[in-house]
Parts: C-alpha cells; structure tokens; sequence
C-alpha cells in the first residue's frame, strides 16, 4: 500500500490539510465521551484518595487537617470486617453453586430436545430481569407465612434470620445468574469438536467418563471466564442486601456488604472520607483478589 | 475386554446404546421442565397475588378470592407508580439516545479516523473499565453535590451520556465495516459527519440494535445510581425500581400492591426481551467468546 501511495505522492500541503481535517474531527467525535470519561472515571479515582485522607462531611472538608485515620478507622472497624466475611461467605458460595447449575442446564440444553430454544429463554430470563423487583418477589415467596414454607410445612423467615439470609441470598442470586452462566458453558460446548466425542464413542467410554475427562476440562477457558467475571460480580453485591434489610445492613449486621458499608457510610453516617477510605481499601482487595485469579487459575490457562 | 468389544462389532452395541439415549432424553426433559417450574412459579404466584385481596394474600390458593384489580388500580393512583414509570421511561430513552450518538460517533473515530493519540485515549476509555462505581460513588456524589445537580434528572443523564462498553461495541462493529462504503463516498465529495451519519451508521444496524436494547434494560433496572441521586430526598424524581424499594420499606405488608409493582418493574424488559432475545443471547455469547 506504501508503495502505490509512493508512485503517485499527491500535493504535499493537500495531504497535510487532508491529514489536520481528519484529526480534527477525530477529536471533535471523540471530545464528549472523553470528557465523560474522564470527568466520571478517570478523575474520581484520583479525587476519591484525595478525600480519604480528610474529614469530610456531606458539606465538605472539614477542619482536623489530613491523614491515614479514615484509613486506620476503616480497617480497625468490626463492621467492615463483619461486611469483608459476609461477602466472602456470599462468594465462596453463589460463585460454584452458578457454575455447577449454568453448566448442568448448559449439557441438558445442547442435546437434541424439543424446545431447547424456549427453556434456554426459560432459563436466562431472570438474569435481566430488575434485580429490585426479583428480590422483592423472593421475599414474599420466602416470608416466614409466605409459599415456599407453606410447601415445606416450616415458618422459618429466611430473609429476616441473621444465620440464614446469607444463604437465601445465594439461593435467589443462583437462580437469576445461572441462565447467563448457562449461555457461556452453552458457546462453550458448541466450540468443542463432534471428533472429540467421536472418538470417545468409539472407544465406548461412558457418558460420566466422557464428561470429566473430555468435556469438562475443554471447557477451562470458560470456567475461567465466569470464575473472574462473576467473582468479581459477587464481590460487589448490594442491591439484594440492601432491598433486605430496607438499607440498614440488619439483622445483626448479617447483610451488610462492603459496598453496602461505604454506602451507609456515605449516606446514614455522612463521613465522605471514611466512605472513600473504604472504597479505595475494597477496591485493592478486590484487584488483589483478580490478580491471584490471574496468576493461578490464569496461567494455566494460559 | 472393552478393546476386543470395539475390535469384533459396533452393531450389538446399537440396542443398548439406543435405550440408554431414549433414557437419558426423558432425564433431560424431565429436568429442564423442573427447573423452568421452579423458574416460573415465582412469577405466576406473583400475578395470581396481585389480583388477590390484602388478607387473601397469604392463602396458598390459585385463584384469587374474591378476585380484585385494586392493588394495580391504587400502586397507579396512591402509589404514584404512573410518575415512577414516567420518570423511568424519560431516563432510558435520553440515555440511550446519547449513548447512541456518542458511542456512534466515539466509535467511528476511534474505528477509522488517523489523528495523533488515538491510542493512548482509547486505553483512557478501556481504563474506564477499571474504575468501580463504589470507589467513584463519593467523588461524584461530591462534584454532583458541588454544581447542584443532586436530585434532578441533568445529574444522572450526565454521568451516563456514554459508557465505554457502548463505545466498544460500536467501534468494533465500525472494524468490521469494508472500507470501500465510505471510499465511494469520500469521492462523492462526503464529509466526515454525513460519511458517518448517511452512510456508517445505518450499515451499523446489527450493533446499534444491541445498544439500545441492552442500554434500555440497563437503564431500567438501575437501582444504585438512582438511589444514590434521588434516594436523599427527592421523592419526585424516583425510577420504578426506587419506588418500588420505597413501597417495600413503607408499606411492607401489602403484598399485592407490592407484587404488581414489582410485575410492571419487570415487564418492559419481559417484552423487550420476548422481542428481541436473539440481541440479548448474541451479546452474551460473543462477549464470552472474545473472555
């Protein structure tokens, strides 16, 4: 391509124009989401370490100079502890329990059945559906008089009980999330060659064998996805929690996140720096926590 | 003892392998219709609620009785849902206006446009990526605060007038557009807006089709933003889902009220989704082809 642009070199102050004209309104297309950008992201990665060294109150910075004592505050606070082994328990439960059901709905789906098209549909609706509306329906389902525990013969409200509602949470968010879940392991699966499985037929291996020892381990790149992807998801709970416990965090502080614990920081005790403190402190476990994913289950990957 | 089996004949094996297909198709079906039961009872029980009686809604019974619309007539009258809705609706459709035109626009530049830092902005829009909404939430709850736009509509169209993910989508869409179309324009003498306007983005329809929709539900379904912009007291301002947690938290007993709340919170999407699934499923898939 050089080389014909060479045999003919148009005017050179012509091509410069040409050349200006078009970065022009290169810059002039790209100047509003820049500005955005940088304006709602980029700057307020920055502005939110700079506030949690303050005092800072719903009106601003306040006398009592700067420091690291948001910081102190944030990491010596049981409350946030409590909120750091709420979300872990969270996590180290919904992030398999959706693996483990995406891909059992995953290998039910790809087979040859009728209406495949409609249960996966089924399966992924509740996935888009609002997150507030799912919750609120959950609750009324889960009420200690509400239908799941007339079927069950039980009064337990699952939702307002300090040792249970972690585990209700879960239950609800792996029904919503599994049907995304299901369409990865789904694209997964249509990805691995007939001639695989072929030759395992010939060789007469059983379905079981087949699965742990063809399919299952053809699928590591998507188990890696969705265990970085939804992990990370999981980390940030809040809407569910929060339409729970009507924003408080309660019973006994059992549904309180971390993301919950810089809201009600912000906005029931109105300490902005604390608040920041905790969202720069969460933001580096979070990033370590991608990090080690990356290092482990990643380089093998790789 | 297995090789000699393959060795001597496929043929005796065809039976058995025929019964345990047959067997392990009524397993596949008769899980999926479980599981899409347990998906779907949640849903029917809420509509069968919404048309009961407040003491009839904790009965386990199918049909209501006696059978009543009032709990949709007042979350629309006493409830204020009709405002929710229209604050809602108002919301989505600017946003997902400015994000079509400026992702449209981003993208197209960032896709075909020669100008000196491209690169280096792109990896600012990629960054963007990076940066959680909890770690911005008091910076921009801060600087919204500052130029007042805490509790009305300006501040949270603002914040969302264009997403670095519409902005992907779009510009890898515009890579995969022949260059010939906007050659053949250019030497009709096209500038570069009316290239991208009359001719790159309608062949962008596939991808515009995908923005919209997503966007749309996006929108629709926000709960933080909203309720950290209008959540402090700005009761006129709330999104059906705000109004919703707020009839919850107020009124935590009227289950049908708070069931046809949570039916219309939901439904847009439903219908959006019922018309367009091949966009919702597609994206998924191919994000998670590119992951």
């Amino acid at each position: 391509m050089a080389t014909v642009s060479d045999a003919a070199p148009p005017p050179r102050s012509s091509m410069l124009g040409v050349r200006l004209r078009e970065a022009g309104w290169g810059y002039a297309f790209v100047a509003v989401p820049i500005a955005v950008f940088g304006l709602f992201f980029i700057y307020p990665f920055g502005y939110a370490v700079y506030i949690s060294f303050f005092h800072w109150g719903i009106l601003g910075k306040q006398a009592g100079g700067s420091g690291t004592f948001n910081y102190s505050k944030v990491l010596h606070d049981p409350i946030f502890h409590t909120a750091l082994k709420n979300v872990a328990e969270y996590t180290l439960g919904v992030v398999p329990l959706t693996m483990a059901l995406g891909l059992s709905l995953a290998l039910v789906i790809n087979q040859k059945i009728r209406g495949r098209n409609f249960f996966r549909s089924a399966f992924y609706f509740p996935s888009i559906a609002s997150s507030v509306a799912i919750t609120t329906i959950a609750l009324y389902i889960f009420n200690s008089d509400g239908l799941f525990n007339r079927i069950i013969g039980s009064q337990t409200p699952w939702f307002t009980t300090a040792s249970k509602v972690t585990w209700a949470i879960v239950g609800l968010n792996t029904w919503t999330t599994s049907g995304t879940v299901m369409l990865y392991y789904l694209a997964g699966l249509q990805a691995i060659s007939n001639d695989v499985y072929e030759a395992a037929a010939l060789d007469n291996t059983s379905a079981w064998r087949t699965f742990w020892k063809i399919t299952f381990p053809l699928l590591r790149p998507v188990h890696f996805f969705v265990l970085v992807v939804f992990g990370v998801g999981a980390l940030k709970v809040f809407d569910q929690q929060f339409i729970v416990s009507g924003g408080a965090g309660g019973p006994n502080y059992s549904t309180y996140t971390p993301v919950l614990y810089i809201y009600r920081a912000a906005f029931s005790s109105f300490d902005f720096g604390l608040a920041a403190a905790a969202g720069v402190v969460y933001f580096v476990i979070i990033f370590a926590v991608t990090l080690v994913q990356n290092l482990t289950v990643g380089r093998r990957e790789a | 003892m297995l090789q000699t089996s393959v060795a001597t004949s496929a043929e005796p094996y065809i039976p058995g392998r025929a019964r345990s297909e047959v067997i392990r198709k009524a397993l596949a079906y008769a899980v999926v219709i479980l599981v899409a039961l347990i998906f779907f009872v949640p849903f029917v029980w809420t509509l069968i609620t919404s048309f009961k009686t407040i003491p009839d809604s904790v009965n386990v019974s199918l049909i209501p009785h006696p059978w009543t619309t009032s709990a949709w007539r007042t979350i629309w009258t006493d409830y204020d849902f009709k405002r929710y809705i229209e604050n809602s609706l108002f919301l989505a459709v600017v946003i997902v206006g400015c994000n079509l035109v400026l992702a449209g626009l981003g993208g197209y530049a960032f896709a075909r446009l020669k100008f000196p830092g491209r690169e280096l902005l792109f990896l600012l829009v990629l960054g963007t990526l990076m940066v959680p909404d909890q770690l911005r939430l008091i910076p921009v709850f801060v600087m919204l605060t500052n130029w007042h736009l805490i509790g009305n509509f300006s501040g949270y169209i603002f914040i969302n007038l264009v997403t670095a993910t519409n902005l992907f989508l779009m510009r890898q869409y515009f890579l995969t557009i022949p260059k010939d179309f906007e050659e053949a324009a250019k030497l009709d003498g096209a500038g570069y807006f009316k290239t991208f306007w009359r001719i790159m983005l309608p062949l962008a329809l596939p991808a515009i089709s995908t923005l919209v929709i997503l966007q749309f539900q996006g929108t629709w379904n926000d709960f933080f933003w909203p309720l950290i912009l209008f959540g402090q007291g700005s009761p006129s301002h709330y999104t059906v889902q705000l109004g919703l947690a707020e009839l919850r938290f107020t009124y935590s007993t009227l289950w049908p009220q708070i069931c046809a709340g949570s039916l219309i919170a939901i439904l847009p999407v439903l219908a959006i989704f019922l018309a367009f699934q091949r966009y919702f499923v597609g994206g998924v898939v191919s994000a998670g082809v590119k992951g």
